[in-house]
């Protein structure tokens, strides 16, 4: 009796030899206007013909889209979640700089972090016993990912300190991390360092750099990441301060 | 709502689903499907200007789609174009081990059968013929009633007559017994 996984073992065969016949499958492009009824009926079934010898790409188009999730769902993405996300979207860094000004909501809540967390940080700075005005949290992208030109993060002086937040992979698998700022001119010679402090659960590294450290110039700033007694430097990010 | 609403609505809602889409319909790792749902957001988030209202939910739907598709179609035309080596380059190809069995009767006997069964699926008209290679590929009636744009009643008329000119083609009465389905 011929069964049905006899006749799909043949079948595998047969779309093989179409394949090796008809060539590449349709452009995606292709694939649509035939899904959509743009194309004429020849066009069509030549379509049709070649992408019936490809199930995988039949899939593509005719597996059920998901509906979106209500916010009360457990699938429906939380601030947290959101905020990690979106900023590994960011380092597509195919995006023009302009951005979307919701970024200024992320930005808020980072923000709002970046203050906890600077706070514990500076009240751990003996050298900071002077109240210190933060204003603004600086996002600054790591060598290589600026695009085109590369020009590096140019530091902005409100405040005593410069709020940094490197943007870090979102994948680290580190315990702990910590920075160095070095003149670039320069490299051995070391202008700043932050104490070790552990991984966050979101990965978010915020560093408070006080601004009378950094003089108007070039600076290269490395964030290590620290597992066990082993270092590695994660990565090197470009800074300028100008003149004030 | 701002467009940065918008964005972040339908990422919120989808971001997860699609993930899950992506590792179900496609058998990809779950790194996998995140990378592709971050490629379909990416592109949406630069083309959704465009769009405003129900179109840019089906809009997002195209997007994730067409990056599968892309993603799909690169591997498969990756394979066509793969390396390829000289024959008689005796290091590029180890020696096939000696087959212990079938024997060779039986491997021809097997090929014959094979070839029979292609030629009775290729000789099936069309429209019948494609229902059941979608089928024979564990397409659901839905699926294939949309990838034919057709009813699913004509589908599963048209998968009737199929194997009923194979049963007549194979001389198999019994061929594709109903409860297979």
């Amino acid at each position: 009796m011929t069964t049905k996984s006899e006749l799909s073992a043949a079948n595998r065969e047969l779309m093989a030899e179409t394949r090796r016949t008809l060539g590449e499958p349709p452009t995606a492009e292709e694939a649509l206007a035939y899904l959509h009824g743009d194309l004429s009926p020849d066009d069509e079934a030549r379509i049709r013909e070649r992408l019936i010898a490809y199930p995988e790409l039949v899939r593509t188009l005719t597996m059920p889209f998901p509906e979106g999730a209500e916010p009360d769902h457990r699938d429906y993405l939380s601030e947290h979640e959101f905020a990690r996300h979106w900023k590994a979207l960011q380092k597509r860094g195919r995006r023009p700089d302009g951005g979307l000004r919701f970024w200024r909501a992320f930005g808020t809540i980072a923000a709002a972090l970046a203050v906890v967390f600077g706070g514990l940080f500076w009240r751990a700075q003996t050298e900071l016993k002077k109240p210190q005005a933060v204003w603004e949290q600086q996002d600054l992208y790591p060598d290589g990912q600026r695009g085109i030109g590369g020009q590096p993060n140019t530091l902005t002086a409100k405040g005593e300190s410069y709020l940094l937040v490197p943007i870090l992979s979102s994948d680290l698998s580190v315990d702990k991390l910590r920075a160095e700022v070095a003149d670039a001119a320069n490299p051995s010679r070391t202008v700043w360092r932050s104490e070790v402090v552990a991984r966050t659960p979101s990965g978010s590294f915020v560093i408070l750099v006080p601004r009378d450290s950094l003089k108007p110039g070039t600076y290269r700033l490395v964030v290590y990441g620290i597992t066990g007694e082993r270092q590695e430097p994660l990565s090197s990010y470009t800074l300028r301060v100008p003149a004030r | 709502m701002t467009n940065d609403d918008r964005f972040q609505s339908l990422y919120r809602k989808y971001y997860k689903r699609m993930v899950r889409f992506y590792v179900l319909s496609f058998r990809v790792t779950e790194e996998d499907a995140e990378e592709l749902t971050q490629d379909a957001f990416f592109r949406f988030l630069e083309a959704m200007d465009e769009y405003r209202g129900d179109a840019e939910w089906g809009y997002l739907e195209t997007i994730a789609r067409n990056v599968a598709y892309n993603r799909i179609r690169s591997q498969k035309t990756a394979k066509r174009g793969a390396e390829t080596v000289d024959i008689h380059d005796r290091n590029a190809i180890p020696e096939p081990a000696a087959p212990s069995e079938p024997d060779y009767a039986q491997r021809e006997e097997a090929a014959m059968r094979s070839k029979h069964l292609r030629d009775a699926i290729a000789g099936l008209p069309n429209g019948s013929r494609e229902c059941i290679q979608l089928w024979l590929n564990e397409f659901t009636y839905d699926e294939i009633a949309k990838f034919l744009k057709i009813t699913v009643d004509a589908v599963k008329s048209r998968l009737r007559d199929a194997k009923k000119i194979l049963r007549v083609r194979l001389g198999d009465a019994n061929a594709l017994p109903e409860v297979e389905e």
